[in-house]
């Protein structure tokens, strides 16, 4: 596996995460459950953003790799 | 009227009364919390045990004193919610049989406890040794509440000082494999939910013993059929280990590369990782 290809991996495993999180806090009854669910969910968006432009870089160096 | 119709007719309609009357005085009057309820409970009792058995007596009596009884047992009550001096009165106020770690001796004699009753009621509280009790009352209805020293209490999350999440009363959905509409509302579900839920699980309603929703509307059910096994919810045990093999390999990438750039964004954002996971921990237990 390709750095990219690894990095690209944990992207998805990331937004997977991600949507699991905002369809608990859609579920729960619980107002403070809620908050900490849409706060941890926004931190992961953040940290997806950044993986998303990483790929964006990693395929540039590597486009031998480009899938 | 022949003797014994008299006394069914009676039995009948006293128990109809005291039903009413026992009703009326509350949960209070079932607990006999205080030394008034313990009288009024025995008297009103025997009032209906006489007048049923007896039939010579006149019933109008019987229904006069325990419309007496009733009325002043309601009273005292509605004037010790009023007055607390009164309530010591008729209630009884707590003795102190252990302070600050020591046995009050003098109170012990006041309330005629022995040194054997006193321990068998600190067992009663499974403490074994009365010098792991920091304090012990004696409540006006007889029985010891103890609390026991610091060191001798349950641990708790406090103590050890880790966050645990809030959790809500679940509700129970299904009942003998019936959906229950009012309980489902109370959750803001509906029984599409439900359906969904269940064919997720791959049972049917009818098959469903007990079905309950905890506050952040994960189903757990049992089965008629025990012989069946149910999926267990899987959905937060599964988030947290994807978070946290999320995190590892940000970390692995941190470390792999030689660009540092990627070096630094990698870092970053595994500690965000990292704190997102330690936010949400408690919350996915």
């Amino acid at each position: 596996m390709t750095v990219s290809s690894q990095v690209k991996g944990c992207f998805s495993s990331i937004k997977s995460a991600e949507a699991t999180l905002e369809t608990l806090a859609a579920k729960t009854n619980d107002q403070e459950a809620e908050q900490i669910f849409k706060e941890v969910q926004n931190t992961l968006k953040t940290v997806q953003l950044d993986l998303e432009n990483q790929v964006l870089y990693l395929t540039k160096e590597e486009p031998q790799y480009k899938s | 009227m022949p003797g014994w119709l008299e006394v069914v007719v009676r039995s009948v309609v006293f128990l109809i009364v005291l039903f009413v009357i026992t009703k009326a005085l509350g949960k209070k009057q079932m607990s006999q919390l205080d030394i008034f309820q313990y009288i009024t409970g025995i008297v009103i009792g025997s009032i209906v045990a006489i007048h049923v058995t007896d039939y010579t007596t006149n019933a109008v009596h019987g229904f006069l004193a325990l419309a007496v009884w009733f009325l002043i047992t309601v009273t005292i009550e509605y004037t010790a919610l009023k007055s607390k001096r009164f309530r010591n009165l008729v209630q009884g106020k707590g003795t102190v049989l252990i302070q600050n770690g020591k046995i009050m001796e003098d109170n012990l004699k006041k309330e005629r406890f022995t040194t054997d009753n006193l321990l068998e009621e600190l067992r009663n509280n499974k403490v074994f040794n009365a010098a792991d009790v920091e304090f012990a009352v004696l409540e006006p209805t007889g029985k010891l509440n103890v609390l026991p020293k610091k060191e001798h209490q349950p641990i708790t999350p406090k103590i050890i000082g880790t966050q645990v999440a809030p959790e809500k009363e679940p509700q129970t959905v299904i009942m003998d494999g019936h959906a229950l509409l009012e309980p489902l509302a109370n959750a803001s579900l509906n029984t599409n939910w439900l359906e969904t839920e269940l064919d997720k699980m791959n049972v049917s309603i009818e098959n469903v013993f007990l079905g309950q929703v905890d506050s952040d509307g994960q189903l757990t059910v049992d089965l008629y059929d025990d012989k069946l096994a149910v999926a267990q919810p899987t959905e937060k045990p599964l988030l947290l280990a994807s978070m946290k093999k999320c995190q590892a390999d940000l970390e692995l990438f941190a470390l792999e590369t030689e660009n540092q750039d990627s070096k630094l964004l990698y870092q970053k954002n595994s500690e965000r990782m990292q704190e997102a996971i330690d936010k949400i921990t408690p919350y996915l237990q």
